[in-house]
Parts: C-alpha cells; structure tokens; sequence
C-alpha cells in the first residue's frame, strides 16, 4: 500500500469516522452529564431512555409521522416519563447519607425493568427505521454518508442549544444556583423541587433525542441501552463531572483514539484503552478536563 | 467492647444460626428423599451468597459499592478449576484460588482505592468488563466457550472424605466453607481494625486526626472481600465441573449487589439470606415466565426505596431489642450512655 | 435413582395393582422433552425459533398418535444464554421434571456444559443451533447430538461455490473477536483458499461493535472482491447497513456464515441484505412437498417464517421420535444406539447422524438472499460437506 493510498483510503476517512462515531457518543453523553453535573445522581438507566426513544421514534415512524416531527415529538414525549421518575424514584432517595451509590442502584433496577418491558412490547428482534437522508458524499476522495454528515451538524447545533439554555438564559442560571446551593437558590426564590425534576426530564429528553437520531444508523434492539453506557461514563468522566464542553471535548478525543488506535493494534483492545484512560483520570485528575457543572 | 455494633453483631449471628439450623434440616430431608437438584440449587445458592457476602464487606462496612466483585469470584473459579483438572484436590484448589485471587485484589485494589463513592463503582466495573474480556478472548482459558471436564473430585476432611458429586454432602461442605466465611468477616468487623472501618464509612474526613490510614483501612477491607469472593469462586466449577466467562460478566456482579440490597446492606447475614432468596426466586420466576427481570427490577427498586436495610435489616432490631435487656445487667453504659458511633450511622 | 422416578415407579406400582400390568401405565404417560434455551437476553430471537419449531413438531406428533403411542410435552427453561444458568436449568429438567431428552441450547458454551451434565446424569441431549466444531470434534460427548449443520459443513459448500462464480477471488475476512468468530472465519478461509481464493486482510472487531466504519478503510485499500463474514445478530445489522451507507456494497460481494443473515435481522437490514450468499442446511426456499407444508403450517401458527434454528429445531424431535420407536423404549443406552446412524427425514432434506461424532450429515445448500428471500443458488451433497470425523472419544 502506497503512503497516498493509506492517507486517503485509511488515515483521513478514519478520522472523519471517528468525528461521526464522537458526535453519537456526544449525544448519548449529554443528558447523562447534565443529570450528573446537577443533581449528583448517576442515572444507570440512562442507556434505557435512549432506547425508549428509539423505539419511540420507530413505533412513531410506522404511525407515518415524519421524522423530522419526530425529533421534537419524541423527547417532549419523554419529559413527563423523566419527570415521573424523578418524582418516584430519585426523590424519595435524593436525601439518602450516599445518593450515588443509592441513586445508581434504583436507576439500575429501572434499568432492568425498562430493558425487559422493551422486549415485551416491541419484542426480541432487531428493527431498522429507514434512514431519513439517504445517498452519500464525497469530499476530498472521502466517501461519507449524507446523514452522517447531518448528524455532525445537529450534534453542533445540539451541543451549542443546551450550552446556551445551561450558560446563558435565566433558567440555566437557576439550574446552575441550585446544584450549587440548594438552600441558598430556594431562599432565592428559584423553586427547587420544579427545577430538579425539570433537569432529570431535560436529561431523559436528551437521551431520547440521541435516541431518534442515532436508530438508523446503530438500529433498535432491546439490550441497545447497554451498548454506549461504558463508553458515556466514561466521557462523562474524563470530561468533567456535568461539564458540557467537557463531553464533547472528551467524546471526540476518545473516539478518535479508538479509531486511530484500531489502525495498529487490534481492535479488541480500544475498549481497555478507553477505560485505562478514564482509570488515569479517576486517579489523576478527577475533577475531569473542565471541571464540574456550577463549580467551576 | 460490648457496644451497639457488637449487639447487632450478635443479632446476625443469631440469625446466621437460624441459618445454619435451617440448612441442616434441608439437607437431611433432602438427603432423606434422594433430592439432587434442590440440595444442588441451594449449593449453587451458597456459592453465590459467598460472593454477597464480599460485596457486603464492601458496601457495608467501607461505604464501597463494587459492581464487579464477580471479577474475584471468576477468577478463584478459574483457578480451582486450572488446578483440579491437574490436581484434584479440594485443599490446593482453594489455597490456589485464595492466593490467586488476592494477588488480584492486591493489584485491583491499588487501582481503585485511588477513588471513592460513584467512582470506585465504575472503575470496579471497568476491570472487571476488561478482565472478562480478556478471558472471554482467551484460547488457553477455553475463550467464550469456557472449560468443561472438572472431575468429580473427592474432599478430604481428615479422616473423612466427601464427593463433591455427593448433593448433601458437598452442600455441607459448601456450608460450612461460606459460614466460615461468614464467621471470620464478623470477625475481622468486630476488631479494631473493623471499627475504623465503620468510622470511615460514618466519616471519612476525621478518621486521619484520629491517627488511623483511612486507605490501608480500605486496602485490607477490599483484600478481605477478594478473598471471600475468590474461594466462594473456586467451589463452583466443583460442583458445576465447568467454568465460563460469564461468571465474570456484569450480571454476576449485580445479581450480588440486588441480593445484598434486598437482604440487608451492612448486615453480613444479610447477604446470605438475599442471595439464597434470589437464587430460588430465579429459579421460580425463571420457570414460570421469561420476563423474570421485571419481577426482580421491581422487587429491588422497592428495596431500596422502602426498605434501604433490606428485610434483615428490618427484622434485625427486634432480634437486638430481644437479647439487649439480658445484655444489660452485663454492661449497663452500653445501651444509654453516649455512643463512638451510633448504629444508624454503620447504615447507610 | 432420583426422587421423580421413584415416584413414577410408585405409580407404575399403584397402576400394576389396579390394571393388570405397570407397561400399560408407561405406555400413555407422557414422554417429556426439555428445553434449555435463551428466552431473554440478546439471544432471543434464536430461542424464539427454537421454541416455535419443537412446539410445531410436538403438535403434529401428538396429532398423529404420539411417540410410540404416547404422548410428547415439551418443558420449557430460559437460560439466559449463560452456560451457569443453563447447566442448572437443565439439571432441574433432569432431576425435578424427569425429562428423557434435552435440547434447545444456543452458545456453544452452554451446548458443551450441558453436555457433559447430561453424561454425568446419563441422559441424552441434542442441539439444533450451536455450529461450533468443536462440539462433534475435540470435545464431542456420547451424550450429546447436533442435527444441524456445524462450521466445516458450512464453509466448504460456501468455498467451493464461491469458486465456480469467483475462481480466485480476492477475500477480506472481517470476523467478531471472539472464539466463534476466530475459528469461523478460519474454517472459511482454508476452505476458500484449498480452491484458489486469495487473502487480501483480514480483521477482527469487537463482539458488538457499534461501528464498523473505522475498518472501511482498510477494506477500501485492500481492493477486494468479496467479503467474508461471521458476525451474527445485530452485529450483521451494522455491518451491512453502514457497508451499504459508505456505497461499498456495489463494488464487493459479501458471503458469511450461516448465522449472519437470518429472519432475526433481516427486515432490519432490509434492502443492504440484499446479494448476501452463505453456506446453510436450510432455507424456505426449498422447492420439496415436505418443505412446503412445514413453511406453510410455520407461517399459519407464527407468522414468520421458519428459518435454519426454527427448521433443524423442528427436526430434531422427528429424530428422537424415530429413535424411541426403533429402540422401543427411552431408554439412554437404547436410544443413542437407535440414534447412531438413523436416517429420517426433514424439512430440508434427509438426515443422517454419524455414528462416529453424533454430527448430522444433510445436503447443504448455498443461498443468496433476492428481495428479501433466501434464493437457493447451489446445493452439495451431504458427503461432500460432512468433513472428516475427528471425534477420538467413542
């Protein structure tokens, strides 16, 4: 193989394939940091909400409603099941001496549930919704496909929306003061109790939006929850604990070292490389790349 | 020391007796009407209980939640299960399944006692998906498929000997290794040692100024839960007489945690009773439908929400109620006066 | 003697007392067959096949007067795809329910543990889905059968198909990185390479890789004809939408193991299925009146079609039947004895198990999938695909 060959045909469509892989991770990773970073519970049934809202677009598309309407149907639709659980699982254990490991553990058992219920409705098998934009690009001899390209710039446009809502609006900043000071945000005035369970839901909406997204590309199984939750936590974490820049910064980064560390070693082992990074940081910087969500 | 603790120690104990007493019965009634499968379920439900047990140690008693304490489980199985098929004998594959397995804690524990809290959670279940990994991709480990042809081995108890094919009498042995277990955990909890470990759990940052390492505290706890998990491994492939990566997988690892939630976190007895609950009750549910994971979503969701000490954390007061008055003449101060530690705080 | 048959001897008992002799009271009770198969987890769809064959066959055996006169009932386990589960699930059939005859197991790892449990109970177990070598090979068992076609007999009618239509063909090998997927594509490749195909890379991804596009590019730069495959399930689902989606389909032809494309994943594939051959024991297509009125009676009970598991699941229980009537009893010894070389027929084709590795010789085909349908393009003969018996135990 000539060194044109590898650089066209292998270095630079790795590159960008990775850029489209990161933009899933992204994503998936989204709502899951904004839950961490705000309200300190470690959502296990994260992966599950993005399966609901894959099925939910798939069980949706077949109703003939368009895709486009769905990416807004879809996770307006899962507010008030975000919403419900937060109110009936997370609260009455919010105030436990160890919300992690107690959150983790009723988020996991949710988890089980959901994944099981999936099954029961829509059954065992793997489904497809039709890809939305069909057809593919070629950019610099790079072939991409069309709605992969899409994804990247939804993905942008996604990331940049919920930083400005978090950074930049009147609801972000009471997001933001109470995952600092709960006591002082609700002697403030800012309603606490409404804003937590406003900020799970928000969460849950994002994973459903990762969920109508990505289902024609990565397709819509029961057990799909589990497919990105490692590779989520693990961005979360290298990212910083609920930092939203953070994720997108950590997701593109670890997908690129999967994909380009898949060119020389065996693929098998991107998956340890990926957790011996997120293991370097719990132990060396565990505040994460930037930090916390309304700490920093 | 005769405090709360050591009082709810006692109430565990009581019921780890009941246990015990319990166990006996089954097996001679089991082995009474020539039973095989229940007397070999309820193996199969010790062995796991060992591996609660050590998620307990954790959990319990270091604040730690592991989620991949299946990872030291798997490993002693694979060891009892590489030196039977050389060796059959019962003392070697255990001596090697605990040195191996602590050898392995050693070097897990270096890791992850670096964090704490969530993290500690997900690092533990990091190594443990890469460790099962590895062998899931391991040719001499029989990969994916596992190893089958452990021999049926026979246990020499001084002058008695046991086959591990014998359902009553390899359960007795199983018994009395996880009691054992069991006992000297206790014991190691009633310590010293195990009382700087309550304290780190009630409040890690004062443990330092009270001259204590709070991380040689945890080292030895995760040691000691390695431990127990690895030689409650190396009894499976005996009574299986197979070994395969999914005793490493995640599943392993969370079927101890919801049996160590359901039966009573920081209560050690707990751990058995949930893991002997579960098991039966997979083995029902399994029976009667295939949607089992709903049940058990369901049962553990409400454990920890309505019931964060589990069924024996529920019942264990009553016990300890019970045995304080005859306890008071012994050490009056105990039960009034101000306390190191209170109880509620060793729970979570 | 366990608990169970000391009860169904105390009924005999009680029946030779009451009627004139305990055989009659055999002869009606119920012969039960177990099934350990995965009814939850990522296997589903596989145990879901499963499930629907056997209890197709038993309804049409109990229809027409049973197994020797009685009765057949199935008793179902789920296993969860996980060896520990089954072995103890399958140990409950054994003991509690009494089964004669086990079968249903999906991974290999489960098909060998159950097997050496089914010796050390000293029962019969047969599996209709696990294509490991290794099962009728290195590690066979005298206990345990497989009725469907393994690995070799796959990869050679793939191989020598391959090379009529593509002599010397330029091959990529993209396998999942795990034991199946390794010795898959190796069966494959030696095979393929006997009759002239050329290996131009191969790689090996994660079981359940999300995305196969970061391999594309050494795909691209290997120029090659044709693409191997064994990845199976929703893996089959990435791979072939996202080769699609990157255009590479028009330029390659994929083949794969058996496994890779079934009617578990082909709707999800759709159209990116399409052109995709493999060497399989079965296909609905196969133009025979047995086959047509088992499709036909498939379709009326599930609506879905029957596919290699649900059609060699349906087998099996024709082969114990004949067994038990050829031995006249369910007796372990008998039965294997009755089972060792018997010849019966099934959906697709005659069957015959070799006496010397318990592995199923049957015509194998190769199919290429044709708007959604598994097209039958070639056929080779049983003693052409079988392969050497390399079972040294019995």
């Amino acid at each position: 193989m000539t060194a044109l060959d590898y650089l066209q045909f292998v270095l630079a469509p790795q590159v960008v394939n990775g850029l489209a892989l990161g933009v899933a991770v992204v994503l998936v990773a989204l709502g899951l940091t904004i839950i961490f970073g705000l309200l300190d519970v470690i959502n296990m049934s994260h992966g599950e909400f993005y399966a609901v809202g894959a099925y939910g677009a798939l069980a949706l598309g077949a109703a003939h409603i368009n895709f486009w309407f769905l990416l807004v149907l879809v996770p307006v639709l899962m507010l008030p099941l975000g919403m419900l659980t937060e109110r009936l699982l997370i609260r009455p254990v919010f105030h436990s001496r160890d919300r992690h490991v107690t959150t983790l553990l009723v988020t996991f058992g949710l988890a089980l549930i959901a994944e099981d219920l999936l099954k029961l409705v829509f059954g065992p098998n793997t489904q497809r919704p039709a890809t939305p934009i069909p057809g593919a690009s070629e950019i610099f001899g790079i072939i991409l496909p069309n709605y992969r390209l899409f994804l990247i710039g939804i993905g942008a446009a996604i990331v940049a929306g919920v930083a400005f809502v978090v950074y930049r609006t009147r609801l972000g900043a009471m997001v933001r003061a109470a995952a600092y000071d709960r006591h002082m945000a609700a002697s403030l005035g800012v309603p606490v109790s409404l804003v937590y369970s406003g900020t799970f839901a928000f969460g849950v909406g994002l994973a459903g939006l990762a969920g109508v997204l990505l289902a024609p590309v990565y397709s819509v199984f029961p057990t799909m929850g589990r497919d990105f939750i490692l590779l989520a936590f693990t961005v979360v974490i290298v990212g910083g604990m609920g930092s939203i820049w953070g994720a997108v910064v950590a997701g593109l980064l670890l997908t690129q070292v999967q994909a380009l560390a898949s060119l020389v070693i065996s693929p098998v082992w991107t998956d340890p490389i990926v957790f011996g990074t997120m293991v370097a940081f719990l132990v060396f910087r565990p505040q994460g790349l930037f930090g916390k969500l309304g700490h920093a | 020391m005769h405090d709360r603790l050591t009082l709810s120690m006692r109430a565990s104990h009581v019921l780890a007796l009941l246990l015990v007493a319990g166990a006996l019965g089954a097996a001679a009634i089991g082995a009474a009407l020539g039973d095989t499968f229940y007397l070999r379920l309820a193996t199969e439900a010790l062995i796991f209980a060992g591996l609660a047990l050590s998620v307990d140690l954790l959990l319990g008693y270091s604040g730690a939640l592991s989620l991949g304490q299946a990872l030291y489980f798997g490993i002693g199985a694979y060891t009892s299960a590489l030196v039977l098929m050389k060796v059959p004998s019962f003392w070697l594959a255990m001596a090697a399944a605990g040195g191996a397995s602590l050898l392995a804690a050693l070097i897990g524990g270096l890791i992850a006692n670096r964090v704490r809290g969530v993290y500690f959670a997900l690092i533990t279940f990091g190594m443990a998906q890469v460790c099962a990994k590895v062998v899931y991709n391991t040719r001499e480990l029989g990969a994916s498929d596992g190893m089958i042809g452990i021999p049926v081995i026979d246990i020499g108890l001084g002058p008695f000997s046991v086959s591990a094919g014998s359902p009553a009498g390899f359960f007795l042995v199983v018994l009395g290794v996880i009691m054992l277990l069991y006992a000297a955990s206790a014991y190691l909890l009633d310590t010293p040692f195990g009382r700087v470990l309550t304290a780190i759990k009630a409040n890690e940052k004062r443990v330092p100024f009270l001259g204590y390492s709070v991380w040689r505290a945890r080292m030895v706890c995760y040691l000691a839960a390695g431990l127990v998990a690895g030689l409650s491994g190396a009894l499976y492939p005996m009574l299986r007489g197979f070994v395969s990566p999914e005793l490493m997988f995640f599943m392993t690892s969370g079927n101890a945690v919801i049996s160590v939630i359901l039966g009573g976190v920081g209560t050690l007895v707990g751990a058995l009773y949930g893991s002997i609950f579960l098991v039966v009750m997979k083995s029902v549910v399994g029976s009667w439908t295939e949607h089992h994971l709903i049940v058990i979503g369901l049962l553990f969701m409400a454990a920890v929400v309505f019931l964060p000490r589990g069924v024996i954390g529920f019942i264990r007061p009553g016990i300890e109620r019970l045995m304080a008055p005859r306890r008071a003449t012994e050490a009056p101060a105990s039960s009034d006066a101000p306390l190191p530690l209170k109880a509620e705080e060793a729970k979570p | 003697m366990t608990r169970m048959s000391l009860k169904a001897a105390l009924l005999g008992t009680l029946a030779a007392t009451a009627l004139t002799g305990g055989a009659l009271a055999q002869q009606s009770a119920p012969i039960k067959v177990g099934v350990v198969t995965p009814l939850s987890g990522t296997y589903t769809p596989i145990g879901q096949q499963v499930r629907w064959g056997l209890e197709l066959a038993a309804k049409e055996i109990n229809a027409a007067g049973g197994i020797a006169g009685r009765p057949v009932t199935l008793v179902f386990e789920d296993e969860e795809a996980n060896p520990s589960v089954a072995v103890q699930k399958a140990e409950k059939l054994f003991q509690v329910e009494n089964v004669d005859f086990l079968t249903g197991t999906v991974n290999s790892g489960s098909t060998l543990a159950v097997a050496q449990l089914a010796e050390r109970n000293k029962k019969l177990a047969a599996t209709t889905v696990s294509f490991a070598d290794s099962i009728t090979t290195d590690k066979c068992s005298p206990n345990m059968f497989r009725v469907n076609a393994r690995a070799g007999q796959q990869s050679s009618a793939l191989a020598a198909w391959l090379a009529k239509e593509k002599p010397q063909a330029k091959v990529f090998y993209l396998g999942p990185d795990y034991e199946m997927g390794r010795s898959t594509v190796a069966a494959f490749k030696a095979n393929a390479e006997k009759v002239g195909a050329q290996t131009t890379g191969e790689v090996f991804a994660p079981l359940d890789s999300k995305d196969y596009t970061q391999y594309f590019g050494q795909i691209r730069a290997a120029r090659p004809q044709v693409i191997y495959t064994s990845v199976a399930g929703n893996d089959t689902v990435r791979l072939l939408t996202q080769l699609q989606d990157f255009g590479l389909l028009g330029t390659v032809s994929v083949v794969g193991a058996s496994g890779t494309v079934t009617s578990q994943n082909i709707s999800a594939i759709g159209g990116a299925a399409e052109g995709f051959a493999t060497g399989v024991g079965y296909s609905p297509q196969i133009d025979s009146p047995e086959n047509k009125t088992f499709v036909a009676a498939f379709r009326d009970a599930y609506k879905a079609d029957p596919d290699l598991y649900g059609a060699d699941s349906y087998g099996v229980l024709f082969a114990y039947k004949a067994a038990v009537e050829k031995a006249g009893s369910t007796d372990t010894d008998k039965v294997r004895t009755a089972l060792e070389g018997l010849t019966w027929k099934t959906p697709q084709g005659e069957k015959t198990i070799r006496a010397g590795d318990h592995q199923a010789m049957q015509p194998m085909y190769v199919v290429r999938i044709n708007k959604g349908k598994f097209d039958i393009i070639d056929k080779v003969s049983a003693d052409a695909a079988i392969g050497p018996d390399a079972c040294t135990r019995f």
